[in-house]
């Protein structure tokens, strides 16, 4: 579809939504929508930078990722300090955690999307991520269903930064994390190398500027997977397959009350659909060069799927969720979430060279 | 254009249709099966300022 035709349906929907849902679910629809492009656009993909860093020591992605994270948490944490309805995205540190961080950055290779990037590239009509999208839902809400069990094996209280040390104090300290980061690169790459260049500088910076738009509008960081495991929860409670008054997860007072509106009421779950509506457009434009996969690539993609999904809830969050929005805000889940995703990737792309993907 | 790639292309094409016809699918089902949103009981449309906490559920909440 051509791109004129796709822009005039796409605000019909934002239309829809003004009217029929809410002006703040409009809002962010177009926030969503924005961060498509974006990462469509730029093709600012988390999983392909660590690749690239690993494999041709090219520091570049990451590079760019390291500045989207500082400028979210330039313009976060002072909002954070100064609006107390604002909310960080403060996960627990757990065992869950641990363990899901390393297999979701193992998984995120095979399947070459994390959560942002699993949308994108569903919207950009990349074969393997649409099929992957669904199973990914389900994984999430398995993983949501599931959630006591885990933490049941071990966790700590959140620990949130700015809560602890006051905005200032935890921008410097997380500053100073971002650089002893760019230092270990630095390390690992060698001297002579690029450090960054265009499209991933614009789209760091369009990034930070759209995931700072989210969290004054919805009052709380961008995240990807919750809307996921919304969707399955809602199609598994509508079969009677599931009931979440006896969840852990589902009966509690917030997610119990999500689960009986319309996910358009949602706010991960709207800016989730505006990125695939981002990407969509971006496709209009783009010349699809995915290569055909072998029936037992797409098995192993699909299974990984569902594997992303369910880790992702484990780790709560995924690179958008825990990674970005965590470190951004403060929380010392996303500081604990890196280096084990990271551990986890470089299994990742070995299974990914072996499988030949 | 030969034969194979033309046909691979049309594959392309039925897949993103499929994706785009079950995600609509499911979202009219959505709308037409959940209680109607009460227009009088709007959030606030932004958050920061309101003196509202968020509504919304968020991947890294445990509970």
């Amino acid at each position: 579809m051509k791109r004129f035709p796709l822009a005039a349906l796409i605000a019909a929907f934002f239309i829809f939504l003004l009217w029929g849902v809410s002006i703040r679910q409009a809002l962010l629809f177009a926030v969503g929508i924005g961060l498509g492009a974006t990462l469509a656009g730029a093709r600012f993909g988390f999983t392909t930078g660590w690749r690239q860093l690993i494999e041709s020591r090219d520091p570049k992605g990451v590079t760019g990722q390291v500045l989207l994270l500082g400028l979210a948490a330039l313009f976060a944490m002072p909002l954070l300090a100064s609006y107390p309805e604002l909310t960080a995205a403060l996960g627990p540190p757990s065992i869950s955690l641990l363990l899901g961080a390393f297999v979701f950055g193992l998984t995120m290779q095979i399947a070459d999307g994390c959560g942002s990037g699993t949308l994108y590239k569903a919207g950009l009509g990349i074969p393997l991520n649409m099929g992957i999208l669904p199973l990914f839902a389900l994984g999430s809400f398995m993983g949501s269903v599931h959630l006591g069990d885990w933490l049941s094996l071990g966790q700590i209280e959140p620990v949130g930064l700015v809560d602890l040390w006051g905005a200032e104090k935890a921008l410097a300290a997380t500053m100073l994390g971002l650089l002893a980061a760019l230092i270990a690169i630095r390390l690992w790459v060698g001297p002579g190398k690029t450090w960054l260049d265009k499209k991933w500088l614009w789209g760091a910076v369009i990034l930070a500027l759209l995931a700072t738009l989210n969290l004054l509008i919805a009052g709380q960081p961008w995240g990807v997977v919750y809307g996921f495991g919304l969707w399955a929860a809602k199609a598994a409670h509508a079969a009677n397959a599931f009931d979440p008054t006896t969840n852990m997860f589902w009966s509690q007072d917030g997610n119990a009350q999500i689960l009986t509106q319309t996910v358009l009421l949602d706010v991960t779950s709207i800016t989730n659909i505006g990125i695939l509506a981002g990407a969509l457009w971006i496709s209009a434009n783009a010349q699809g060069n995915s290569k055909p996969l072998t029936k037992q690539q797409w098995i192993i993609g699909l299974g990984t799927g569902f594997l992303l999904g369910y880790s992702s809830r484990l780790a709560f969050g995924c690179n958008v969720g825990a990674m970005l929005s965590g470190v951004s805000t403060g929380s010392l889940h996303g500081w604990i979430w890196i280096p084990l995703a990271f551990a986890g990737t470089l299994v990742g792309v070995r299974v990914r060279r072996h499988f030949q993907f | 254009m030969n034969t194979d790639s033309h046909s691979k292309k049309i594959t392309k094409v039925g897949l993103k249709v499929i994706f785009w016809i079950v995600l609509i699918g499911f979202l009219s089902w959505d709308w037409v099966a959940s209680p109607q949103v009460d227009l009088r009981n709007e959030p606030p449309v932004i958050a920061a300022g309101s003196g509202q906490a968020p509504s919304g559920g968020h991947c890294s909440m445990a509970k």
